[in-house]
């Protein structure tokens, strides 16, 4: 299998053109050479190329693929035997310096028999050699992430046979983040070294690159050193140390900061419509993590309509839905499409609930809890039945999976998503509350149903379109909670006590206060973890820690002053 | 005491047979063979879950207060019965090690020093009472002192419940992780395999049920119970009067944990298993639904609800698993919607109706007084005019 991938390379490179010839001649040099001594000399000289003939090359030459052709004038020339045998047990022949077929005057392929040839030569110090070589092929790979992936896993190796070819490759790579991974490696490498300078020089540019993952065999070093009495770069290795300590402390900080702020944009996504809901209305709509499952399965229908179509469930009729098949950049902007589709299914379906049963038990809160968790329980069950009781995956678009690193802190695009996102709907609910008509009765109802109703507004259309707002709200968050992890039934479980507390911390009635608290939460939370290393504990310390603090505020973070006696 | 109405004469009566159907009748039969060990068993559980639906009654239907921990402190109470029937086990267990399998399991090779004295069942029956009597006294104190009301508690008792469940599914809790405890095998030296272990079991429970029915009814006569139901039609009210309502919240809040958590321990050795899946915010949930559907604010109402859901439940299991929920969620909205009075309130609604049916041909006539209403408490309390 091997060889015959081998094959196909080769192969190929003789299809394409052949810039350089120079490794090639080097390596058919080698070949030819006296004595090992040379021979090593000058296959260790490709180390770092970046050639594609050398891998394939070198492999044939370990495997006894090569062989001297005698031709009849000049010396003996390197070839390799390809493809299948024919009658007479030959093959065809390719020359190694070039790459072409072996032809003779007259340009006819010569085909050559394996046992009529001397095979090229090779020992276990010359095999050596050609590892040395194979391993820092990937080195110069043109993709740059299997490039640092190769560098780091040599380097961290500390051969110190390895660091001409760094050095090498350093002086031509044009990448920066490949350049610092070699930089790393060099001086990681460089700890190995007997002498005391190189080492010093090391621990000294290890120390400017922050290097976190060269933590370990610096301590090594230090130990080294302080074993062979070398106070001084025993010292500056201490010193790095701390360094390096510091510079770590600095990431999980701003990365602990960064993970609060997503985890406290996604409780903000997901409990602001339940700040509608709840805090506004006065709903306790337990059912408001359905709604957000809801908005889940409708983006995991839009994504597999775009994509090759779904058979589900759907209470036992196995109901398939064709799709796009379209792939590429209309693919990705599933999402997109997926956005307001989600809002308006989780709307509908508030809609439908507040015109059914909420409508009735605007006056007793206890009441509305009880009959929201009948609709809660309702719902999750028929999601079951339409999409089945397994969790679906959400493949996110290419634009949410990936990350930035800046300074060894890990941004993930969904999570920076998420902030801007969570800022957005934000700002568009302060938009719609404020600055639109409909906000305008939304809040005069909530301020005082009767005297709006009095006022000639249509209270009970407002009560509507508010809840359905609210759904909606949830809905758009289900879109977001699919691409950060799996869909299921009984998705709406997970967020609904987080979406309470949101709220209830934040102060009922005020979109403000659960604006700080989500955010808050999250960066307790994330912190907790940190500190505790234990993301359960977390959890239950937050809990604690919100009953405490409701202790301290009873009412939230922001009060909402009235002379009711009952609020 | 106030004299006795009619309506409770009948309801002392009916709970005097019924007690003594359940207390002796239904043991003896089987006893002798009539009544199967599996409907004994599962009899014994409806009675177990009525103790809670009655926890859940005391507060809700009578103080006002919807409490979502009342599962918590149910299972606390399995919790601490199932630490003594797992040191019951002895060396009995799949290793063969006088501690626990899933500690072994863990690594341990000593008992951990909280489990010692679960050994003695005075001790594991004291901290039955004490633990969630402790609990519901730290957090009904913190709660009522910063008046926390209506939903506001809800929540509250929900997370605390939720928190409390994400601990009791961490393996170094030490208390089972996700599989709680399991496999046991002997109480106070019987074995629990045994029918007449069981069939003790449940006459225990049984007698336990009409012994909380008894002292919560004697509770709603005096001077207490109506404060209770004061609170819950108008706190501010009794406030105002004098009375520190705070107290006899944390009361009643701590009387009805500890009846939820005696309802706990007997399920335990019954059911034969316990894990933090019944501590989840949910069950009590389902507890209230029970209550509500017998009948809040009544105290035969949660226990014919708590059985008559659960029987509902059993049949619903078998018969159509993937519609139970559908059933339970569905029954929760019709009877918030259309029967906030519950199953006992159906008979004085049939009366009411027969009576406006009756009325009818009499409308022509020049009005007479208005009939008092038939359930003036529930209606009112449950619709606030505002």
């Amino acid at each position: 299998m091997r060889l015959l991938l081998v094959l196909l390379t080769l192969w190929l490179t003789t299809v394409a053109p052949i810039s350089a010839a120079s490794p090639r001649s080097t390596l058919v040099d080698a070949m030819r050479a006296e004595n090992d001594a040379r021979k090593i000399e000058l296959i260790s000289s490709l180390a770092g190329e970046g050639d594609e003939a050398i891998q394939p090359l070198l492999i044939a030459w370990r495997e006894d693929a090569l062989y001297f052709y005698e031709s009849s004038d000049g010396p003996l020339l390197p070839v390799q035997l390809i493809g299948e045998k024919d009658d007479n047990d030959a093959r065809a022949a390719l020359r190694v310096d070039t790459g072409a077929p072996l032809v003779d005057a007259a340009g006819v392929p010569i085909r050559l028999v394996a046992g009529d040839l001397a095979g090229v030569e090779h020992n276990s110090a010359l095999r050596r050699a050609m590892k040395g070589v194979l391993d820092l092929i990937e080195v110069a790979s043109p993709d740059p992430k299997k490039r640092i992936q190769a560098i780091q896993t040599i380097g961290f190796a500390q051969d110190l046979d390895k660091l001409p070819a760094f050095k090498k490759r350093l002086a031509v790579e044009p990448d920066p983040r490949v350049r610092r991974t070699l930089r790393e490696a060099i001086a990681v490498t460089q700890l190995k070294d007997p002498d005391d300078a190189p080492k010093f020089e090391a621990l000294e540019e290890l120390k400017s690159l922050h290097s976190l993952s060269s933590y370990d065999l610096i301590r090594t070093a230090m130990r080294e050193a302080e074993a062979a009495g070398s106070t001084k770069v025993a010292s500056e290795a201490k010193a790095v140390l701390v360094a390096i300590d510091n510079h770590k402390s600095t990431v999980n900080f701003y990365g602990t900061i960064f993970r609060g702020l997503s985890l406290g944009s996604i409780l903000l996504i997901v409990a602001i419509g339940l700040a509608i809901t709840f805090g506004l209305m006065g709903v306790i709509n337990m059912a408001h993590g359905e709604m957000i499952a809801v908005g889940a399965y409708t983006t995991y229908l839009v994504e597999n309509i775009f994509g090759t179509g779904i058979t589900i469930p759907f209470f036992g009729l196995s109901l398939s839905i064709p799709g796009l098949n379209s792939t590429g950049a209309f693919y990705q902007t599933y999402f997109i499409f997926a956005l307001p589709l989600s809002f308006l299914a989780a709307a509908a379906v508030g809609i439908g609930l507040e015109r059914s049963i909420i409508r009735f038990l605007y006056r007793r809160p206890l009441e509305s809890l009880l009959a929201t968790w009948g609709v809660s329980l309702l719902l999750q069950q028929g999601l079951k039945l339409m999409f089945g009781s397994n969790n679906v995956q959400v493949s996110s678009p290419s634009y949410l999976s990936g990350n930035w690193t800046i300074n060894d802190i890990i941004f993930g695009w969904n999570r920076v998503f998420v902030i801007g996102f969570a800022g957005l709907i934000v700002f568009g609910v302060w938009l719609i509350l404020t600055k639109t008509p409909l906000g305008l009765l939304i809040r005069s109802v909530m301020q005082n149903r009767n005297m709006a109703s009095c006022m000639g507004v249509r209270t009970e259309r407002v009560n509507m379109l508010t809840f359905g707002l609210g759904s909606g709200l949830a809905g758009l968050a289900g879109a977001f909670i699919s691409q950060i992890g799996n869909v299921g039934p009984s998705l709406g479980q997970n967020y609904i006590v987080d979406c309470f507390m949101t709220v209830v911390v934040g102060g009922v009635g005020n979109l403000a206060g659960t604006v700080y608290s989500a955010i808050g939460i999250g960066l307790v939370d994330q912190s907790l973890q940190q500190i505790l290393l234990n993301p359960v504990l977390g959890k239950i310390l937050v809990l604690v820690a919100i009953i405490l603090f409701l202790q301290w505020r009873p009412a939230g973070l922001f009060v909402t002053r009235s002379r009711n006696l009952e609020d | 005491m106030p004299s006795l109405s009619t309506r409770h004469k009948i309801e002392l009566i009916a709970v005097g047979v019924i007690a003594l159907f359940f207390i002796v009748i239904f043991p003896l039969l089987n006893a002798h063979g009539m009544v199967s060990n599996f409907t004994i068993n599962l009899w014994g559980k409806y009675l177990c879950y009525a103790l809670l639906a009655i926890s859940v009654d005391l507060l809700w239907g009578y103080t006002g207060l919807l409490s979502l921990g009342q599962a918590l402190f149910f299972s606390l109470g399995g919790y601490m019965m199932g630490m003594y029937l797992m040191r019951m086990i002895g060396d009995l267990g799949q290793y063969k090690k006088p501690i626990p399998d899933f500690l072994v399991f863990l690594g341990w090779s000593d008992l951990p020093a909280f489990w010692v004295p679960f050994a003695s069942f005075p001790f594991a029956a004291a901290m039955v009472l004490l633990l969630p009597g402790l609990l519901a006294l730290v957090f009904g104190f913190l709660a009522f002192r910063s008046r926390v009301k209506g939903v506001y508690f809800s929540i509250l008792t929900q997370a605390l419940t939720y928190g409390a469940s994400l601990m009791f599914f961490r393996n170094d809790m030490l208390m089972g992780g996700n599989n709680g405890f399991t496999d046991f095998k002997f109480i106070l030296g019987h074995d629990l395999r045994d029918a007449v272990t069981q069939r003790g079991l449940f006459i225990a429970t049984a007698v336990v049920l009409l012994m909380v029915y008894v002292a919560l009814r004697l509770l709603s006569y005096t001077k207490f119970g109506l404060v209770q139901k004061a609170i819950r039609d108008g706190e501010n009210r009794v406030l105002f009067s004098g009375y520190a309502t705070a107290h006899f919240k944390l009361f009643i809040f701590i009387v009805a944990a500890l009846i939820a958590a005696v309802g706990g321990a007997l399920y335990v050795p019954q059911v034969g298993i316990i894990n933090p899946s019944e501590m989840t915010p949910d069950k009590s949930l389902e507890a209230v639904v029970w209550c509500a559907v017998g009948g809040r604010a009544t105290l035969v109402g949660p226990i014919i609800g708590a059985i008559s859901v659960n029987a509902l439940k059993s049949w619903a299991s078998r018969a159509a698993p993937d519609y139970w929920l559908v059933i339970l969620g569905g029954m929760f909205v019709i009877v918030v919607l259309l029967l906030p009075g519950g199953i006992v309130s159906i008979p004085s609604r049939l009366k009411a109706l027969w009576a406006r049916f009756k009325k009818k041909p009499a409308e022509a006539e020049p009005p007479k007084a208005t009939p008092p209403p038939s359930e003036p408490a529930v209606t009112t309390a449950t619709t606030p005019s505002a």
